[in-house]
C-alpha cells in the first residue's frame, strides 16, 4: 500500500511543474540582471545601487517600452561599452559551457579508472 | 617612534624564523615558535596601538585609517588593505604554528618545522621588503601619504588627518569578525601541507600523517565556512543589493579551496579504513594550500577587477615565485613517493563508501575545476583578444548548480554507509515514510510557488535530506550522543540540506519593483502596505546620514543613505529589511530628487532558512569538542 503511495505521489511530483509553472522573471529582470553595470566592480544593472547604473536602467526600460527584441538591445549595448558589458557570454560561445563539462568528464573518468579494481 | 619598532621587530621575527630554518638542535625549536608568536602578536597589537593613536606618520595609518573614524572601524582597518591584512596573515600562520606544535606533531624529525618556518619567513619577508604596514610616511599626499620608507629611524612627515577607510569597510560590524574568521580558515589550510610534505619528506614511514593531516584540516575547514558565510551575511547587510554571493573572483578563490578541503575531509576517511584513494590524498592535501597562494595571487595581483581587490605593484610577482617555490616541494616529494603512492589499494565496491567518497571526491574537484575556469578565464582572453569580458553568475549557475545538487541527493545516503555495496529497494523501503512526506512537502510547495522542475529536483533533493537525517539524529539521539566524527558529518549535512532548501526559494520566488515615492505615500507592493514617513539627516563624525523611516505592520525600520566625509566615492545606501521566515522585504534608497525618492523594494525569499543552513554546518564542530 505505502509503496503505490509513494509512486503515485511521485508522478504527481514530476507532471505539476508542467501544470502550475509561471515565470515571474519579466524581461526587464532577465536583461538588467545580465548587463554589467560599467563603472561598477562585477555588479549587474539589476543589483548595482550608482546613479549611472540609473541612468543605463532607464534606457533599457524605454527599449523594452519600443518593443525592441533582446538581440537588439544587447547589440545597442555592446556596441557601445564592449562585449564585457554582456555577463552571459557562454550565451553567444557555447564553448564555454562544452569545454568546462568535457575537462570534468575526462577527470571524472580517469579518476574512476584510477581508483577501480579492474 | 611606533614605524621605528615595528620594522625592527618584523627584523627580529625573520631572524628568529631564519634561526629555525637553520638550526640543528632539537631542544630549541619549541622556545623559537613560542618568541615567533609572541613576535606576531605584539606587531599586531602595535598597528592596532597605532590606529588608536593616529599616529599618521605610518604610511598605512594615514591611508587607511582617519581621526573621525570610529573605534570599531579603527580596529577592523588592520586588515582593511593589503600591508596590514598581511600582517594579519602572519599572525594567523605564527597562531597555528604554535598550535601545531603544541597539539598535532608526532614527528622527531625537523623538517615540518622547517618547512612552516619558510612559509611563515616567505611571508613575513613581503612585510620587510616589499611593503611594510609600518613603513613611515616621507612625502605627504592632498589626503593621506603618498611615499614611504621600509627602513627605521627616518626622519618622517605627519599628515594631519588621515584618509579613513573605504566606506563600504566602515559601515558594518561585521567588518570587525568576517575577515579574521575567514583568514583563519584559508590560513589555517597550510596544516595539511606542512604535515603531508615533512612526514613524506624522508619517504614513507607510517600511515600517521593522513590522520594527521585530517585532523588539522577540520577547524579551518568549519572557520572557512564560518567566514563565507560571514561575508555572505555582510554582503547582505551592506551592499544593498540583497545578494550574498556574486561568483565574484575573490569569492571563488575562497571557495575553491573549500570545496577541495570538503573533499579531503571525505576521502581522508577513506584512506584511514581502507588504505584507497592514497596518491589523491597527498595531491588535494597538498592542493589545498597551493589553490589559497594562488587565489591570493590571482586576486592581489591586480589583474582582476573585484569589490575586494586591493592590490600593490610587488605582491603579484612576490606571490608567483612563493606558489612555484611550494609547488616544486610538492612534486619533487611526491615523485620521491611513487612507491608509496602505488601501495594505494583499489575501490571494490562502487555503491558502498569508498564508492560514495570518490563519486563525491569527483564531483567537488569537478567544481572547484569550474569555478577556476570561470575565475582565470577572462584574465587569459584579455591577454590573448585583447578584449575584456565577463563571466556572469548564469555561467556557474549553469554548470556549478547541477553538480552540487546531485551532491544534495548523494548526502541523503549518508545515515548509513557501509563497506559493501547499498542495495537501493531495500533502501527505499526503510525510509519509505521519509519519501512519503518529503514527496508531499515537495507537492505542496510546487504549487504554492507556482513552481517550475529546477525547484522540484532542487526542493525534493533538499528537503529529503533534511528530513532523513533529522529522523537519523532525533531516533538514535535517545541511545547515544551526538560525538565523534560521524555526527559532524551528519550535522554538517543537515545544514547543507536546510541551506539548499533556503537557496532555492531565494533563487526562485524572490521579485523586486522600482518605485517612485514622497514622504507621507503608502505603497504597496507584494501585498504588504508600506508607510513612508519623513526623512531626517543625522550628522554624526565620520558621515552624514539621511534616514528615511518606513513603517510597515507597526515595526518602523530606517532606510538610509550614508555620506562619508573624507571619500568622494558615491554614498552608500543601507537597506530596511523587515524580515521573516520565508522572506524578507528590503528596501533600499536609490536615488533622492528633492524631495522625492526613488527606493528599491525587493522581495528575498529564503533568506532566513539560508542562514539557518550555515549555521547549522558550522555549528557541527560541537560534534568534535571533548567533553
Amino acid at each position: 500500500m505505502k509503496k503505490y503511495m509513494t509512486l503515485f505521489l511521485f508522478l504527481i511530483l514530476l507532471i505539476l511543474p508542467i501544470i502550475v509553472y509561471e515565470d515571474k522573471d519579466s524581461r526587464y529582470e532577465k536583461l538588467s540582471k545580465s548587463l554589467l553595470c560599467p563603472v561598477c566592480q562585477g555588479e549587474t544593472l539589476y543589483d548595482s545601487p550608482s546613479e549611472y547604473a540609473d541612468d543605463m536602467r532607464s534606457v533599457l526600460k524605454e527599449q523594452i517600452d519600443n518593443g525592441l527584441s533582446d538581440e537588439q538591445i544587447m547589440d545597442y549595448w555592446t556596441a557601445r561599452f564592449g562585449e564585457r558589458i554582456n555577463t552571459n557570454p557562454q550565451d553567444t560561445n557555447l564553448l564555454l559551457i562544452i569545454l568546462p563539462i568535457i575537462f570534468s568528464f575526462v577527470f571524472g573518468y580517469l579518476f574512476y579508472r584510477k581508483v577501480r579494481n579492474e | 617612534m611606533i614605524s621605528s619598532i615595528g620594522i625592527v621587530l618584523s627584523w627580529i621575527g625573520f631572524v628568529n624564523l631564519a634561526t629555525l630554518i637553520f638550526s640543528k638542535k632539537k631542544n630549541l625549536f619549541q622556545t623559537l615558535v613560542r618568541v615567533n608568536l609572541y613576535i606576531h602578536f605584539l606587531l599586531f597589537c602595535l598597528l592596532e596601538i597605532g590606529l588608536f593613536l593616529d599616529d599618521f606618520s605610518i604610511y598605512y595609518i594615514a591611508n587607511h585609517s582617519a581621526t573621525s573614524t570610529p573605534p570599531l572601524y579603527k580596529f577592523a582597518s588592520l586588515w582593511g588593505s593589503l600591508d596590514g591584512s598581511i600582517l594579519l596573515w602572519n599572525f594567523v600562520l605564527s597562531i597555528y604554528f604554535y598550535l601545531y606544535v603544541k597539539y598535532y606533531r608526532a614527528t622527531t624529525e625537523l623538517y615540518d618545522i622547517k618547512i612552516f618556518a619558510f612559509i611563515i619567513l616567505f611571508f613575513n619577508g613581503f612585510t620587510i621588503f616589499s611593503s611594510s604596514p609600518f613603513a613611515g610616511c616621507i612625502q605627504l599626499a592632498s589626503l593621506g601619504c603618498q611615499d614611504f620608507t621600509l627602513l627605521p629611524f627616518q626622519d618622517l612627515v605627519i599628515s594631519d588627518a588621515g584618509r579613513g577607510p573605504n566606506p563600504l569597510l566602515q559601515n558594518h560590524p561585521l567588518m570587525a569578525i568576517h575577515p579574521p574568521v575567514l583568514y583563519l580558515g584559508y590560513v589555517g589550510l597550510v596544516l595539511p601541507f606542512v604535515v603531508a610534505t615533512s612526514e613524506l619528506f624522508n619517504k614513507y614511514k607510517d600511515e600517521n600523517w593522513i590522520k594527521i593531516a585530517e585532523k588539522a584540516t577540520y577547524f579551518p575547514w568549519v572557520f572557512l565556512t564560518a567566514g563565507i558565510s560571514l561575508g555572505a551575511a555582510w554582503s547582505y547587510e551592506v551592499l544593498g543589493w540583497g545578494g550574498y554571493w556574486a561568483w565574484d573572483p575573490v569569492e571563488n578563490v575562497s571557495f575553491i579551496p573549500w570545496l577541495l578541503a570538503t573533499a579531503f575531509l571525505h576521502s581522508s576517511k577513506t584512506q584511514i579504513k581502507e588504505r584507497t584513494l592514497i596518491n589523491w590524498n597527498y595531491v588535494l592535501a597538498c592542493l589545498m594550500f597551493l589553490s589559497v597562494i594562488f587565489g591570493t595571487f590571482i586576486t592581489r595581483s591586480g589583474v582582476l577587477i573585484s569589490v575586494h581587490a586591493f592590490s600593490n605593484g610587488n605582491i603579484g610577482t612576490y606571490l608567483l615565485i612563493g606558489l612555484l617555490a611550494f609547488t616544486s616541494l610538492f612534486i619533487f616529494i611526491g615523485i620521491n613517493n611513487v612507491e608509496y603512492f602505488k601501495s594505494s589499494k583499489k575501490v571494490k565496491n562502487l555503491f558502498g563508501r569508498s564508492g560514495f567518497f570518490v563519486a563525491n571526491n569527483i564531483i567537488l574537484s569537478a567544481s572547484a575545476l569550474i569555478v577556476l575556469i570561470g575565475t582565470v578565464y577572462p584574465i587569459f582572453y584579455e591577454s590573448f583578444f585583447e578584449r575584456q569580458l565577463t563571466m556572469g553568475r548564469s555561467f556557474y549557475d549553469i554548470l556549478v548548480g547541477p553538480l552540487l545538487l546531485i551532491l544534495v541527493y548523494l548526502m541523503t545516503f549518508s545515515t548509513k554507509v557501509t563497506k559493501v555495496n547499498l542495495n537501493l529497494k531495500k533502501w527505499i523501503i526503510q525510509n519509505q515514510n521519509e519519501i512519503n512526506i518529503t514527496l508531499v512537502i515537495s507537492i505542496i510547495s510546487t504549487v504554492y510557488f507556482k513552481a517550475s522542475y529546477k525547484f522540484v529536483f532542487a526542493i525534493f533533493g533538499s528537503v529529503l535530506l533534511s528530513v532523513i537525517i533529522l529522523k537519523n539524529i532525533i531516533t538514535r539521539l535517545k541511545r547515544t550522543k551526538l560525538q565523534g566524527t560521524y555526527w559532524t558529518g551528519q550535522v554538517s549535512h543537515l545544514g547543507i540540506g536546510i541551506f539548499t532548501i533556503g537557496l532555492i526559494l531565494n533563487v526562485t520566488q524572490s521579485f523586486s519593483n522600482e518605485l517612485i515615492i514622497s514622504a507621507g505615500d503608502t505603497v504597496n507592493f507584494g501585498d504588504k502596505n508600506f508607510t513612508i514617513l519623513s526623512p531626517y539627516e543625522e550628522i554624526k563624525q565620520e558621515k552624514n546620514v539621511i534616514n528615511l523611516p518606513i513603517e510597515f505592520d507597526s515595526k518602523e525600520k530606517n532606510a538610509s543613505l550614508n555620506i562619508f566625509k573624507n571619500s568622494s566615492q558615491q554614498a552608500i545606501s543601507s537597506p530596511a529589511v523587515f524580515r521573516s521566515i520565508e522572506s524578507d522585504t528590503y528596501i533600499t534608497i536609490k536615488v533622492i530628487d528633492d524631495d522625492k525618492f526613488k527606493l528599491i523594494f525587493r522581495e528575498n525569499y529564503g533568506i532566513f532558512i539560508l542562514w539557518l543552513g550555515l549555521a547549522t554546518s558550522s555549528a557541527s564542530f560541537l560534534t568534535r569538542v571533548k567533553k
